[in-house]
């Protein structure tokens, strides 16, 4: 396994290089700069995403809404002035909160009952930051400022992708820690059977909760970036479709692994791209169509999952 | 507020809870029979809609014929699909067969949106005596409204003969109770399966052909079925009469907080009521009635 391993590794390194290297012939490096700071948030969220789907086996229909909190947080504290060091995990903190918030019916239901519950939640928390306009500025949405260190703004792409890689590596090594920890395995018990696990000792309520929670957080944080980096933020940003998109994020990539969100991350961000440089291509009438994109994406979700149901980075015979 | 507002109130309510009511039917349908939890349901229902206009308006047939091949269409495509794609998602996790559908429902919505004509100007379908309203003394009750809760009702009596004294319809229920005895008794899970999901697929085209004179027929009518899901779970998810009673109630809720309540409390009260009854009743209305 350790060989194959290793060859799959490289071989979607060079992969990802040569992509990367037409990326920048074709679009230039500012560009994909920008676009590697998207995916790097999306990844970051995905990783949330991972533990509660991939590791716990729960189903959060409202993870959206909890990046929604990360990135109302950070930009509410932004405008007053707070610098990031602060903001930031106060923003985290309020996704954790979000999470612990909608993982409470977790203590009474299971399975669907419960993923129902995650969706009214974020439901919910949509139309609080509609109609809270005194706050959140309604649905015409809020100006979002630069993320600014003392003197120091990120004003350049560059800058945003450095720090958003910067983000991921720290959020995933948080993961790769928690996973092989004994909540790790507590998790993956109650993926497996919650009454056997139960059965062993272990409180299945907390191991939910705090999947919730540390998902929630690491959505917040995502969220907290991707409010800078995109400049704006309104609450239909952060509906059902961000939640639903960042399930298909992880489970292109494959919802059992960690690396799982950066790859479903790539391809989810990649889609629109791939589809306004194709539309150069293809006949206007065709391409200025306005369904082409969600068809397209729905093309790939039924693919993934008719095709390669372990997701890209899944292996395909046994599953960890 | 006076008597005959409540039952203005009332009358628009119950006719959108049905609407509500018939999408959480097929839902429920499709996931006893076959274990899928469809986020389809939504595309279906403007598809049929869809196809019913195409039929009508495009193709210049009749309007009872196009009705009854709109919603015969709609049927044929949720069987088509169960044969070729969603079959795979038998038997896996729910969230498999949740990402199957909803990706379905997306290349659905993307198709139609894909159509110009579909999407650059709105359509209204022309059903009979729409926009009419019927007169009781002072009081006016829209005539779709009317429409509307007498189709649910017939199409409620319709399922129900099916299901108590058709073969298809009783081998249906037994495939839902317990698959393997089923299997054994001779009847065909697998064909089963296709005929809930046409069922399915065409109960949500029904439905959209009953919302299409109230909203109008656009591609994001699907939203609708959100509402569905609370109705659903406060029927227990697993009760078809709970199911269609759960969308009523809902409606009623819904229209009465619109009446009675500051703005935007309306969008949130199904939510609410979802969460409240996943609370407090955690196995649905119906289910903790009938444990008491």
């Amino acid at each position: 396994m350790p060989a194959s391993g290793v060859v799959r590794w490289t071989a979607g390194m060079i992969g990802l290089a040569v992509l990367g290297a037409l990326a920048l012939r074709a679009l230039g490096p500012e560009y994909v700069l920008a676009q590697a700071a998207f995916v790097f948030t999306h990844a970051i969220a995905g990783l949330g995403v991972v533990l509660v789907v991939g590791q716990c086996g729960q189903i959060p229909l409202g993870q959206g809404a909890l990046l929604g909190l990360g990135a109302y947080a950070e930009t509410l504290l932004a405008l007053r002035g707070v610098p990031a060091p602060v903001s930031l995990p106060l923003a985290i903190a309020l996704g954790a909160a979000g999470g612990w918030l909608a993982s409470l019916p977790a203590r009474r239901l299971g399975g669907l009952y419960f993923a129902m519950s995650t969706l009214a939640f974020a439901l919910i928390v949509e139309e609080a930051l509609v109609r809270w306009e005194s706050l959140t500025g309604g649905a015409a949405g809020l100006a979002v400022p630069a993320l600014a260190l003392g003197s120091w703004s990120a004003n350049t792409a560059a800058a945003q992708a450095g720090l958003s890689l910067v983000a991921l590596a720290l959020a995933g090594f948080g993961c790769r820690r928690w996973v092989a920890s004994r909540l790790g395995r507590a998790w993956r018990a109650v993926r497996e059977d919650e009454s056997a696990a139960a059965a062993s000792g272990i409180d299945i309520s907390r191991a939910k909760m705090l999947a919730f929670v540390l998902g929630g957080g690491l959505a917040a944080l995502g969220g907290a970036l991707y409010a800078h980096w995109i400049g704006f933020v309104s609450p239909e940003q952060f509906g059902l479709a961000l939640s639903f998109e960042l399930l298909m994020l992880v489970f292109i990539g494959g919802a059992r692994r960690l690396a799982g969100a950066l790859w479903g991350a790539l391809v989810v961000i990649a889609i629109p791209q791939a589809i306004s440089l194709a539309s150069e291509v293809l006949p206007p009438d065709l391409a200025a169509a306005a369904g082409l994109e969600t068809m397209l994406f729905g093309a790939v979700v039924v693919a993934v999952i008719v095709l390669r149901p372990e997701g890209l980075a899944g292996r395909r015979s046994r599953s960890s | 507020m006076s008597g005959l507002a409540l039952v203005q109130v009332l009358s628009s309510g119950i006719a959108t809870g049905c609407v509500y009511g018939l999408v959480a039917l097929s839902f429920v349908l499709i996931y006893k029979a076959t274990g899928a939890v469809s986020f389809m349901q939504g595309e279906l229902l403007m598809a049929g809609a869809f196809a019913v206009l195409a039929l009508h308006v495009a193709a210049g047939w009749p309007l009872a014929w196009a009705v009854a091949g709109g919603i015969a269409g709609t049927a044929a495509f949720g069987a088509v699909l169960e044969r070729t794609v969603l079959r795979r998602a038998l038997g896996q996790a729910h969230l498999t067969a949740l990402l199957l559908t909803f990706g379905l429902g997306m290349m659905l919505r993307g198709a139609v949106g894909s159509v110009p004509a579909a999407t650059h100007s709105m359509h209204r379908l022309a059903l009979p005596f729409a926009g009419e309203s019927w007169r009781f003394g002072g009081l006016a009750i829209a005539a779709e409204h009317i429409l509307m809760i007498v189709a649910t009702a017939v199409l409620a009596l319709a399922l129900t003969l099916f299901f108590r004294r058709t073969r298809a319809g009783v081998a249906l229920r037994a495939c839902s109770e317990n698959p393997a005895a089923a299997a054994l008794m001779g009847v065909s899970v697998a064909g089963m399966h296709t005929l809930a999901w046409a069922l399915g697929a065409g109960l949500a085209a029904a439905a959209g052909l009953l919302l299409a004179p109230v909203t109008f027929v656009h591609p994001n009518m699907g939203l609708v079925a959100l509402k569905a899901f609370p109705a659903a779970v406060l029927g227990g998810m697993t009760s078809l009469p709970g199911a269609l009673a759960g969308g009523v109630f809902i409606g009623v809720v819904e229209a009465l907080a619109g009446f009675a309540l500051p703005e935007g409390v309306k969008d949130v009260v199904p939510y609410v009521l979802l969460m409240l009854a996943l609370l407090l009743f955690p196995h649905g209305l119906a289910g903790g009635l009938r444990r008491r």
